[in-house]
């Protein structure tokens, strides 16, 4: 998470980088081509520097700001007590310099009302500033939010958001892998390591429903020479990625890696012959080896 | 023990105004009686309540504590627990600190003791009949409105009574003018009929069921609008209220601030009712309703914290008194936790925010903070305060409410911080891609696994603020024997004059006029809550747009019908949603998202608040009928690690068809297009389609009849969401 974030923030600051960098650069010479990828690592190191210098210089000026007002707090407070500075705009920004405790909670007279309640008794304080002010800002937010949305219509709504992040999402797709029509040419795998991970990709998604040992319960058994939909490697793979609509097995694209897939295909087809205890009746076709499209 | 109010801090100005007139003092007497019931109820209701949740929690973790029975399931006590915490215990918390606050603020006695008694009583039924009806599966699944119709019915007669004594002692004052916990109640009064009236518009089928009368967005809408402000008028406003009278009577110090009361009342009642849309953001709701709850949320943050402020504040100078006085601790602790839930609602109804937080843990852990800490709290503190002046004795024991206290906290902070946890980690790994672009935990139940430890420790924080529940009743109990009740308390006050006479009427601050005036406050209060809830429903109703509809979705048939009916029977929405959301991460897991004009026929819409287990809106077709045989049985079978618990007792009960015909009827009333004389075809059609879902399960060698509740129940579930499922 800590990670995460971090990457976050420097993203965001990369960007901020580039704002000023692009915005600099359309100061001096407006034709400049936008910048290359290669040229990021240098660009990068410049912002950095940029960026440092930038903090220290923040921190000096916050540092003599500092130095300032607490040097010469009897001098603004003097000034900040004048009727003609006091109710000010800049006046205010001085009270918080000197600390008037009133701008932010409001001026506390503590007179009670002229009205009791069964004991209760009531002060007519002020509003606080802070919350006044801040109520302000919450309408103001609404009042924009609405605008944005459904007056100026620059925001994305649901839908439009939807799309894009699908659009976005489509990019790392290949194009021509999701068409169920086209059977993949791949081969079983053999490694131990495939295997094995193919067999823990069974246990945790296919045995609710295939068994612990594919003996079959729900869906078939996956150990005989009968197949509903195909026995070859391609089929069983097609058959785990798009599953079929209305049968019960359920499409696993998405959910599984392609890799994956292909392990756990290799590991039912290993698993063939393996007589498991409480087998469910064959189903399907009887498949004889050999005879499937692609050779075993 | 020192009963009478000290002098205030300051000596008031000029309270004293010579009186042209001379008054006549009258002397009447307080009605402490049915205060002291009022409270006692609170505190049984309390203990039964937080006890079922305590069960309800620990169920998520062992689903087997149902002890097999159906009337223990999660699915039916959660709303048993939600009601029992809600009307009956704060309900009972309400009308005590009303009784006892309005009285003495209206220098009155209740306007009738029989109407007092009929109220009272009229409640314990209502609250009865809820304990009677939930745990057999009577229910219209609309969460905090699951009571059926005859008991709808019940709550607004017993809730007209409470206004009718309410309005009769505040016509009858001795006070001129009304204080702000008033407002509160006349608010809470006036918008709970209003909410309470519309939604629960629903066409009875038989006794104790009905559909209602809005279907689909529509219903939603209307749901969560009355969900929402169930909160803000129920658990909110009359809380404000109790706090603006008891919270100065225990500090033994003056209100902060008069027009900030005045500000945040009507600031808060107007926009509160808006809000309720942000219980649907990212779902089938048109954006433009979306909108208006993000925004009016946001603009709610300010007139909840008026409320905060003006309690905390009214502490100044008497915060050495919250190291000494329980009482004075509990407030403090409540107004905090107020102040924190209302702060993180508005952020909750950031559609970023809410895209992660909403459907997981985050939502129980905000609603318990303002549920423990704000109502609870104040509840307590109140009653720690009631219970020595009712009985004319010092409280038994300071220390155990102390230790009550520090347990209570305890227990808040041992529910909500595993809550939190359990929602982040959820929230997050529902919506994480692995680097190939594929969700990271496909599997549902990786991410309910993950929680299990969270909700043993959520379930222990339940247990330790029970456990500080009994201390109270013991203490109370103490400081009651050691007492005698004084059920009628002598008070004196003149006579309210003509107001042309009063010296009290004078020219000052205008909204002075409108607290002299009930009358004109309540229909200001009317208008000021009627215009969000119009203004969002009736272009919702009116305007065709707000629901595409679309060619190929269909009415239920009535097989499916009855098992939609037994899946609002076992509770299942309060686990499972049916609304697939339009992100990536959920259309990759469960298929398409849920479009409104889906739901057309939805009457109530089920579309659910919280995903204990996965959507289900696209599981129609996405397993064999079989898989939901077995996995009704024993849901581990399927899912190994699942924590759902078995329904039996689906594979014994028979298919109800008696109210059938009864239900097409009511639902063509209703506008759904079954063809006419339909009813009386429903039966057998529902007998034909399960004898398909028999001859299906019978190919994978299960044997089944077809007149078993789990037939019907299948056939709804292979139904869900297939509607538009070809197209795809």
């Amino acid at each position: 998470m800590l990670i995460l974030t971090l990457k976050s923030a420097r993203s965001a600051l990369l960007a901020l980088a580039s704002v000023l960098i692009s915005a600099t650069a359309f100061a001096q010479a407006p034709e400049a081509a936008p910048a290359k990828p290669a040229a990021m690592s240098e660009q990068e190191a410049l912002f950095w520097v940029l960026l440092g210098l930038l903090g220290v210089l923040l921190l000096m000026l916050l540092f003599t700001g500092i130095t300032i007002a607490v040097q010469m707090k009897p001098q603004l407070r003097k000034l900040y007590d004048l009727p003609t500075v006091h109710n000010t705009w800049s006046g205010q920004v001085l009270g918080l310099l000197v600390g008037d405790a009133r701008l932010v909670q409001g001026d506390v007279r503590d007179e009670i009302m002229d009205h009791e309640y069964d004991g209760i008794h009531e002060f007519d304080n002020d509003l606080p500033p802070w919350w006044k002010y801040g109520f302000a800002f919450t309408i103001i937010f609404a009042v924009s939010y609405l605008f944005y949305y459904h007056v100026a219509k620059k925001g994305q709504l649901q839908g439009a958001e939807y799309a894009a992040e699908m659009r976005q999402a489509a990019l790392f797709v290949p194009a021509g892998s999701d068409d169920p029509n086209l059977l993949t040419t791949y081969q079983p795998l053999t490694a131990l390591a495939d295997i094995s991970s193919g067999k823990s990709v069974f246990a945790t998604n296919c045995a609710p429903c295939h068994g612990a040992n594919a003996e079959g319960k729900v869906g078939p058994n996956l150990t005989d020479d009968y197949w509903l939909h195909g026995g070859e490697v391609n089929h069983v793979y097609k058959t785990i990625k798009f599953g079929i609509n209305g049968k019960g097995m359920v499409s696993w694209k998405g959910k599984l890696s392609g890799k994956q897939m292909l392990q756990v295909s290799s590991y039912v087809l290993s698993l063939k012959g393996s007589k498991p205890a409480n087998p469910k009746p064959p189903q399907g076709e009887k498949e004889v080896a050999g005879k499937a499209v692609a050779k075993l | 023990m020192q009963v009478e109010l000290p002098p205030p801090a300051v000596a008031p100005r000029s309270p004293q105004i010579p009186s042209p007139v001379a008054r006549a003092v009258e002397t009447f007497f307080y009605d402490n009686k049915i205060v002291r019931d009022f409270g006692i109820a609170t505190v049984i209701w309390g203990i039964i309540g937080m006890a079922v949740g305590v069960l309800a929690a620990f169920e998520l973790a062992r689903p087997e504590l149902n002890m097999g029975t159906a009337f223990t399931t999660f699915g039916r006590i959660r709303p048993l627990h939600t009601n029992a915490v809600i009307f009956a215990f704060v309900g009972n918390g309400i009308f005590t600190g009303v009784y006892y606050s309005l009285q003495r603020l209206c220098k009155a006695r209740m306007y009738s003791d029989v109407l007092s008694k009929i109220h009272f009583w009229g409640w314990q039924l209502i609250i009865i009949s809820a304990v009677a009806t939930l745990p057999l599966g009577y229910t219209t699944s609309k969460e905090y409105a699951e009571l059926e119709w005859p008991i709808d019915i019940a709550i607004t007669v017993v809730w007209v009574i409470f206004g009718w004594n309410m309005f009769g002692t505040i016509v009858k004052r001795r006070e001129r003018h009304l204080y702000v916990g008033i407002w509160f109640y006349i608010a809470t009064f006036i918008t709970v009929a209003v909410l309470h009236l519309v939604n629960s518009a629903e066409v009875p089928v038989s006794w104790l069921k009905s559909y209602s009368a809005y279907a689909g967005v529509q219903d939603a809408l209307v749901q969560w609008w009355y969900g929402h402000n169930a909160v803000a008028f129920f658990l909110t406003t009359p809380y404000l209220g109790l706090m603006y009278y008891f919270m100065p009577k225990a500090a033994e110090r003056p209100i902060y601030s008069y027009r900030l009361s005045i500000v945040h009342f009507w600031s808060l009642i107007f926009i509160y009712i808006w809000a309720g849309p942000h219980h649907l953001l990212y779902t089938a709701l048109p954006d433009w309703a979306q909108s208006l709850g993000v925004a009016f949320s946001v603009m709610l943050i300010a007139p909840s914290w008026g409320g905060m402020i003006n309690g905390l504040l009214t502490l100044r100078g008497a915060w050495d008194k919250v190291r000494e006085e329980p009482v004075l601790k509990f407030f403090v602790v409540a107004i905090t936790a107020y102040g924190m839930a209302t702060f993180e609602g508005p952020m909750l109804a950031l559609k970023n925010v809410n895209a992660i937080a909403h459907f997981t843990d985050w939502i129980v852990a905000h609603v318990h903070v303002g549920a423990l800490g704000w109502n609870g709290f104040l509840t307590f503190g109140m009653l720690y305060w009631l219970w020595p002046r009712l009985y004319r004795t010092p409280l038994f024991s300071k220390k155990l409410a102390t230790t009550h206290f520090w347990l209570g906290t305890l227990g808040i902070l041992f529910y909500a911080i595993p809550m939190y946890w359990a929602g982040f980690t959820q929230g997050l790994m529902w919506k994480q891609f692995n680097s190939e672009g594929m969700l990271q935990y496909p599997n549902f139940l990786e991410t309910v696994i993950q929680l299990v430890p969270m909700y043993y420790l959520r379930g222990i924080g339940g247990l330790l603020y029970l456990s500080g529940v009994f201390l109270l009743m013991y203490n109370l109990f103490k400081t009651a024997r050691a007492g005698t009740l004084l059920a009628n308390e002598k008070a004196q006050a003149p006579a309210l004059l003509p107001e042309a006479l009063d010296p009290h009427v004078q020219p000052g601050h205008w909204h002075r006029w409108l607290e002299r005036r009930p009358f004109q406050l309540a229909v200001g209060a009317t208008i000021a809550i009627l215009i969000g809830g119009a203004v969002e429903m009736i272009p919702m109703f009116l305007v065709k747009s707000n629901v595409p509809t679309i060619a190929s979705v269909h009415p239920y048939r009535p097989l499916e019908l009855q098992g939609r009916d037994l899946y609002i029977k076992e509770g299942c929405s309060n686990c499972h949603t049916q609304m697939v959301r339009p992100f990536r991460s959920e259309t990759e897991r469960y298929g398409e998202y849920s479009k409104a004009g889906e739901f057309i026929y939805d009457r109530p819409f089920l579309w659910g608040s919280k995903r204990t287990g996965p959507d289900l809106h696209r599981v129609g077709g996405k397993y064999p009928s079989s898989w939901h045989y077995n996995h009704m049985m024993d849901p581990t079978s399927m899912s190994p690690g699942s924590i759902m618990p078995p329904y039996p007792w689906l594979y014994e009960n028979e298919i109800d068809y008696s109210t059938l015909p009864a239900k097409i009827r009511v639902l063509q009333r209703l506008n759904t297009p079954y063809p006419t004389g339909f009813d009386k075809q429903a039966v057998a059609d529902a007998q034909n389609q399960a004898q398909g879902i028999v001859a299906d399960l019978k190919k994978e060698d299960i044997e089944v009849k077809s007149d078993k509740e789990i037939v019907a129940l299948i056939a709804y579930l292979q139904r869900l969401g297939t509607d538009i499922k070809v197209k795809k």
